[in-house]
């Protein structure tokens, strides 16, 4: 009896188009570079953001001095013990910090509330170095970034030390209330 | 007769790119801005002081001008008499329906809205002041800026009073 002979399946060729993921991974690209321009200010992580629900869009960071004030070290690490570690750990070598600030290359320097003064210094620097990049006066502002459970002392505080150095524009850092 | 040799035409080569490296870069940069990217972006409250010795601002005003206070327990008052904003309380969720029912301090702002009106029609700026007791939470204060950005007043005179 003759045998039937089976033939063998062709050999196919498998193989995968990229170009649909590479089209996907650039639109995820640009999303994130145009979200990631919107606000260059330096975010300390240990400050718990006020809310606010009726505050605008951030659009432009140019000329903002960034001034972070802080809460109590106690309040601080019993809403967020990662905060007050991570506090510890940046302003170790600043005792009784409740104003922290970043300098040019970025390193953190933390001022405690009989430094007012030093703070002020530190603004009119910032103010200075601005002005001289060509940042017109009325766009140089403080840019509080107060704990929303830092006594209010401690903002006026930092606020009347921008305005002895010449700044009188604030603008309050907050959280939009509703997501 | 030598006999023509036959030339071959060459062998057609598939010109292709190499594209894995640039994916390599798509793909770290994408990564990088995954990671520095923050989806909820801060806002800003703009608000500006009465400079150092200005005396325009030191002229008796044409509208009385409006005072907010904030106590220590952030409990927030208008011209004194008017309760418009209840005691601070830090354990509420962000999010949660209290938590905004905190936050929004409508009285507040009607009567912000009525004192810019009054200063419109004279064609002045209004005057508030803000006055907080040195205890005062920073989150009470946030929501009397909300309140005045709401009612498109720009500028407030700070002052920091005792804690009762």
């Amino acid at each position: 009896m003759a045998k039937k002979k089976s033939r063998e399946p062709e050999e196919v060729n498998c193989e995968g188009d990229p170009s649909p993921m590479i089209d996907c991974c650039f639109l995820l690209l640009m999303f994130f570079i145009v979200n990631a321009s919107q606000i260059t200010v330096s975010k300390d992580p240990s400050v718990n953001m006020p809310h606010a629900v009726s505050a605008s869009e951030m659009k432009d960071a140019n000329g903002c001095i960034v001034v972070n004030v802080f809460a109590d070290p106690d309040v601080m690490g019993a809403k967020n013990p990662k905060a007050l570690e991570k506090f510890n750990q940046t302003y170790a070598a600043y005792p009784g910090t409740v104003w922290g600030v970043a300098d040019a290359s970025q390193n953190s320097i933390g001022y405690n509330s009989g430094q007012s003064q030093q703070l002020s210094e530190f603004i009119t620097k910032q103010r200075e170095a601005m002005e001289a990049k060509g940042i017109k006066p009325e766009m140089i502002r403080l840019y509080l970034r107060g704990d929303a459970d830092a006594p209010w002392s401690r903002s006026s505080g930092a606020i009347r030390a921008a305005a002895a150095a010449g700044v009188s524009n604030i603008v309050f850092g907050s959280l939009p209330a509703e997501n | 007769m030598a006999r023509r040799k036959k030339i071959d035409p060459p062998a057609e080569e598939e010109i292709t790119s190499n594209i894995s490296s640039m994916i390599d870069c798509c793909f770290l940069l994408l990564i990088y801005f995954l990671a520095a990217t923050s989806l909820v972006s801060e806002k800003k409250l703009d608000i500006s002081i009465p400079p150092p010795g200005d005396t325009a601002s030191s002229k008796k005003p044409k509208v009385d001008p409006g005072n907010i206070y904030v106590t220590k327990a952030g409990v927030v008052t208008w011209n004194e008499g008017l309760t418009v904003g209840e005691a601070y309380d830090p354990s509420l969720e962000p999010g949660t329906p209290a938590y905004l029912q905190q936050r929004r301090m409508e009285s507040l702002v009607e009567n912000l809205k009525m004192l810019k009106e009054q200063a419109d029609a004279v064609e002045t700026t209004p005057v508030v002041m803000l006055h907080g007791a040195a205890g005062a939470p920073h989150q009470r204060i946030v929501d009397v800026m909300a309140a005045l950005s709401e009612a498109d007043i720009h500028s407030v005179g700070l002052s920091t009073t005792a804690d009762e």
